[in-house]
């Protein structure tokens, strides 16, 4: 291969459509710094956004294999556990940590996974909370290491706020690339036709068995990485990261975005980050509605919680491909709008 | 002392096994009819619980009636589910279920947050508190023999409508084939709602009862739920015998456990159980053979 091959490669690879709006859309995100001078939004909201739409394109990833995970932040907190007693305990670098972390996770993952290769739908969601629980329980007997509910500081790779953000965002970018290509090569193929139909995935020859624990695999490692950046960007870790939101949140946010795309996943996290955000700065507007409810005195964060349950329900009923779908459909609206526009005007010109 | 003890917590786990069997029927009924799994499921358990004890504090009716009311209020929200959330998503991809039930999850146990106090000592007063029957060292409450009684009719009653009547012959028919019962003239949207309602009014019960012998609040529906599904995985998908056995294995094994161990391991010790047994057994002990 010479170097002009490699060449055209690379810019037929520039000339992708998709290429391109991946690229317009991580230049965004890394301008957002320079325009949004907030240390609050960009320290907190906006990397918790890209985190979150790492751990949530992990376990898409899963889903699109056709296995739903409920116990996915057993792994987002063995990952994290992983990097920060690494650090901790043994100095080894925050940078090292992260994908150490990652491998481990992913190791606990084959053995998940080895355990669910041949279960369905509702015994895998069972298997894993049930994963989650064991791990947590675990974990909880050993608060001289794991340092219980209250937990123990962690470095990070690079200061909190801006530069973290710019790291978070080159991991995530590499990372979700890397799902991607991982979707759209053989093995992708695979994991699709098992979500479909495994028993005829089975009759064509594919080791259903080998992509499933494949797709876990490379699920749970990211997962792991995800569980890394999170710990490293709250400087702390405690048993609280294994809390069952945490399962629960990466599924709403691939549900809710589109379920087995790669943008889904993103669109979702932004969406349902900003949602989870706003509980905090909700409470100002929504605390005029106490009186009708006197379980709580703050309304906000509870009632953000009992309308996220409903968005999901609707968008689940309604929009099963996620709010993408909505997206494309505009997109190809405004197309058409255009082609027949531009159809019209040849037709006049002739 | 220590069989003293024993026996006590011998007890709890006959009344904590009097609602799982409840629940773990419900969600077998459903699940055997339907092919649905409803993980809001212990939710409905948490609203009966909740429907119990205004009725009793507020209307002031006696507890024990309160759960007739329960299981009616909370079948009528089952049918709101079943006709306007998973009637839409039947035939679709399963992770639909997983995915409604989780919403569902979310507005119940927060609504409840809501509207009723988070505090951990709510309790439907029952005019049997206190009163037990003393049997040698231990004694045994009014309240759990009352419990037991109710279960055993509900799950007579169960059997009667399963067996004796023709809506009951319709849900067999459809719980074995519903594309053979639909070509029969059975009309399989009125069996699932009436099912679904069936298996809701089974929670309601469950959490009228919970209310009455333990004390509870928004957040108790989420591991019930768990172990119901556990005990009909374990009892045998689609069974109501295994469910009924399984139901008060689980709790007595349970207590007991908690008793002679740590109690925190208890949950994590029924999941790898669990485990274990899917591992071994992918469709359950009792279950079919893979589709």
């Amino acid at each position: 291969m010479n170097f002009k091959t490699v060449l055209r490669a690379v810019t037929n690879v520039f000339r992708l459509r998709k290429f391109q709006y991946a690229l317009a859309v991580v230049v965004v995100v890394a301008l957002l710094p320079l325009f949004v001078r907030n240390d609050y939004l960009v320290g907190s909201v906006f990397t918790d956004m890209i985190i979150f739409a790492l751990y949530a394109s992990s376990w898409n990833l899963l889903a699109y294999s056709g296995q739903g995970s409920l116990g996915h932040a057993a792994f987002l907190g063995i990952g994290g556990f992983a990097s920060a007693l690494l650090a901790t305990k043994l100095g080894v670098p925050p940078i090292v940590g992260l994908f150490v972390g990652g491998l481990i996770s992913a190791g606990i993952g084959f053995l998940v996974g080895l355990a669910c290769v041949r279960l369905k739908a509702w015994f895998l969601a069972m298997v894993t909370f049930g994963f989650a629980v064991i791990t947590v329980t675990i974990v909880s007997q050993f608060d001289n290491i794991f340092g219980g509910m209250i937990g123990f500081a962690t470095p990070s790779i690079v200061p909190r706020g801006t530069p973290f953000f710019y790291a978070t965002l080159a991991i995530t970018t590499v990372s979700i690339a890397t799902i991607y290509l991982v979707m759209k090569s053989k093995w992708g193929l695979a994991f699709k036709a098992i979500h479909e139909n495994e028993l005829e995935a089975k009759m064509i020859g594919i080791n259903t068995a080998k992509y499933r624990l494949l797709a876990f695999v490379i699920s749970t490692f990211f997962a792991g990485v995800a569980g890394c950046l999170l710990t490293e960007n709250q400087l702390i870790i405690s048993t609280d990261i294994f809390k069952i939101d945490n399962s629960f949140l990466p599924l709403i946010m691939a549900v809710v975005g589109g379920l087995g795309t790669l943008e889904g996943p993103i669109i979702g996290s932004i969406v349902i980050t900003s949602i989870e955000k706003f509980k905090d700065v909700a409470n100002p507007i929504l605390q005029p509605l106490s009186p009708l409810f006197r379980g709580v005195t703050i309304v906000g964060p509870t009632l953000t919680l009992v309308g996220l349950g409903i968005f999901l329900i609707l968008v689940v009923l309604f929009l099963p491909q996620g709010i993408t779908s909505l997206l494309h459909k505009i997109y190809d609206y405004l197309r058409e709008g255009e082609t027949t526009k531009k159809g019209a005007q040849k037709n006049e010109g002739k | 002392m220590i069989t003293a003890g024993l026996a006590q917590a011998l007890l709890f786990g006959v009344a904590n096994g009097c609602i799982y069997i409840l629940l773990a029927t419900g969600l077998n009924l459903i699940f055997g009819v339907m092919k649905l799994v409803n993980f809001a499921h212990g939710q409905l358990l948490m609203v009966g619980a909740f429907v119990a004890y205004e009725v009793t504090t507020v209307v002031g009716l006696n507890p024990y009636v309160s759960i007739l009311v329960s299981m009616g209020s909370v079948a009528l929200i089952g049918i709101v589910l079943e006709k306007f959330a998973f009637r839409k998503i039947r035939g679709t991809d399963k992770l639909n279920e997983i995915f409604i039930s989780l919403g569902l999850i979310y507005v119940f146990q927060y609504s409840a947050t809501l509207l009723w106090e988070n505090s951990y000592t709510i309790r439907i007063p029952s005019p049997l508190a206190g009163l037990s029957v003393p049997l040698g060292e231990v004694s045994l409450s009014y309240d759990i023999i009352l419990a037991m009684i109710i279960v055993v009719v509900i799950l007579i009653g169960l059997v009667f409508l399963t067996k004796k009547t023709k809506i009951g012959l319709a849900m067999r028919a459809t719980s074995q084939k519903s594309d053979a019962s639909m070509l029969m003239g059975i009309n399989i949207n009125r069996v699932y709602l009436f099912t679904f309602a069936v298996g809701a009014a089974l929670a309601g019960a469950a959490g009228a009862i919970y209310g009455i012998l333990f004390p509870f609040n928004p957040a108790i529906g989420a591991l019930p739920t768990i172990k119901a599904f556990a005990i009909i995985i374990l009892g045998g998908l689609g069974s109501i015998p295994g469910a009924v056995v399984g139901g008060l294995l689980y709790g007595v094994a349970e207590n007991v456990t908690g008793y002679l161990t740590n109690s925190t391991w208890q949950n994590a010790v029924a999941f790898a159980l669990l485990i274990a047994v899917l591992i071994i057994r992918p469709t359950g002990l009792f279950g079919e053979k893979g589709e």
